[in-house]
């Protein structure tokens, strides 16, 4: 056996394995899917539950009321089977649905520790996108974008107002001033007045920059960076600009309307802010 | 009190500028010379009191020989002014009037401290009249190589900066 036929031969064992990964996942989600959209698939799975439930229902009756109770509900249940099944389906189906739900999370997970095993070879996880099949783009949406860092800087001096990190690894406040020095020398450079640099990419980050007035924030982004994500991403900081505008106009209010000294807009408000806007956003 | 402030360093070609910041930042100094293209940015912490700090952001520019063809953006917004010349190269400061008559335009207001560099190259003699013909006063006359005035030189800055504000 020469390496030629070694890499083939490998290729193989890694191909194959892959593809019937990839299947069993996809029926395991088209299954799922099905089931949670066919009302009559759905039917099977929930019926025989729902009646477990009824008995079970009627089975502890007797013991949580008042036994005089218990024999007229076993009456009306009795009578009005049909009816009782339709008060509870509602019910029943959103606790199946919390299940499905549930399950599909694990599977995500269980998927997400197999993705990590994959990405260790990178051509193998590349091929398996090159087919961009439905099942591959369940993939792809795992590796989505994922908010880092987020720096509130002052426009001209490039001062950090605040920040928000998930984990704090660099100088921020050096960052700052870099970031605020590329984007005047790019700025200056294409001589666009009216134009601000809005995409950096450094290594396996990109860095995303919405320019205000007197501000502007800069949002280190890891995994894949997509259109739809972008604009998401614009809402939350449109969101949080607003905010963060709102409190400087209380700050303004204030000093025109009372004699008593003004507290400016410290750095841990502006940062509660932040964290409430992107600690949990999802892009 | 916490804050920051940012500080531009500037000056002529090879005036020592990174020199002085690499002495104040980690106290050390180097004969080899590495031109600075763009920028370059360090922060350094001072202590003005037990309860009063200043973060400076140092940005120390590229040398210009003609301050006109000065990035302008870079001066936006800074709080304080470092500018260095070399005391043992009289093209470095023959035109310091000009020099700083254009950054005033930019920044009329900031704190800007003067600084003469490299003074453990000329006699002490000589450099009085370095001094003497200047029609600016000189702020400080300093060493990057030997770390003379160099401290000093910052922290009179800072502390200008915290009871400015
Ligand atoms: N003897 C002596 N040499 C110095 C002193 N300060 C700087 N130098 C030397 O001068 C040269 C230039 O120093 P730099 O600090 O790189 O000068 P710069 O102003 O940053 O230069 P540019 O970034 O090109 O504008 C280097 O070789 C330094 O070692 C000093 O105080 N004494
Ligand atoms: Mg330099």
């Amino acid at each position: 056996m020469n390496e030629n036929d070694k890499i083939e031969l490998l290729k193989d064992i890694l191909f194959s394995d892959e593809h019937e990964f990839e299947k069993k996942i996809a029926q395991r989600v088209t299954f799922l899917e099905e089931t949670i959209q066919k009302p009559t698939k759905l039917a099977e799975k929930v019926n025989p539950l729902i009646t477990d439930q009824i008995n079970d229902f009627k089975n502890s009756i007797p013991e949580t009321l008042g036994p005089t109770i218990t024999e007229t509900l076993k009456k009306q249940i009795k009578i009005n089977k049909d009816a009782v099944v339709e008060a509870l389906y509602p019910i029943m189906g959103k606790m199946v649905k919390k299940y499905v739900a549930q399950e599909m999370r694990l599977l995500s997970e269980k998927m997400n520790s197999q993705l990590s095993f994959l990405s260790l070879g990178k051509t193998k996880f590349k091929s398996f996108f090159t087919g961009k099949k439905k099942e591959g783009l369940v993939f792809e949406s795992l590796n989505s974008a994922k908010i880092e860092q987020v720096l509130l800087i002052e426009k001209d001096s490039g001062i950090l107002k605040a920040s928000y990190a998930k984990t704090k690894t660099i100088d921020e406040e050096m960052v700052s001033g870099m970031l605020t020095a590329i984007k005047s020398f790019v700025e200056d450079a294409f001589n666009a007045k009216n134009q601000n640099l809005e995409l950096i990419e450094y290594e396996l980050y990109q860095i995303h920059l919405e320019s205000f007035a007197t501000h502007y924030v800069a949002i280190v982004i890891s995994g894949n960076f997509s259109l739809g994500a972008k604009n998401k991403l614009q809402d939350i900081i449109f969101n949080f600009y607003n905010s963060f505008m709102a409190m400087n106009v209380d700050l303004v209010f204030q000093t025109k309307n009372s004699q008593n000294s003004i507290t400016p807009v410290n750095k841990a408000t502006i940062e509660k802010e932040l964290l409430k806007h992107f600690k949990n956003a999802k892009l | 009190m916490q804050s920051s402030k940012k500080i531009v360093v500037l000056g002529h070609f090879g005036v020592g500028k990174t020199s002085l910041i690499r002495r104040f930042v980690t106290d050390a100094f180097s004969d080899n010379y590495k031109v600075t293209i763009g920028v370059h940015i360090t922060k350094k912490t001072v202590e003005i009191s037990a309860e009063n700090n200043v973060s400076l952001i140092l940005w120390d520019l590229e040398g210009t020989d003609d301050i006109a063809s000065l990035r302008k953006s870079y001066l936006l917004g800074a709080h304080g002014i470092v500018f260095v010349f070399d005391v043992s190269r009289p093209s470095t400061f023959q035109d310091l009037n000009d020099n700083l008559a254009i950054i005033r335009s930019n920044l009329p207001y900031v704190p800007l401290m003067v600084v003469g560099n490299k003074a453990d190259l000329v006699e002490e003699h000589a450099l009085k009249n370095v001094i003497e013909a200047q029609e600016i006063a000189v702020d400080f006359i300093a060493s990057a190589k030997t770390g003379k005035a160099v401290n000093a030189l910052f922290l009179k800055l800072a502390t200008l900066l915290t009871t400015n504000a």
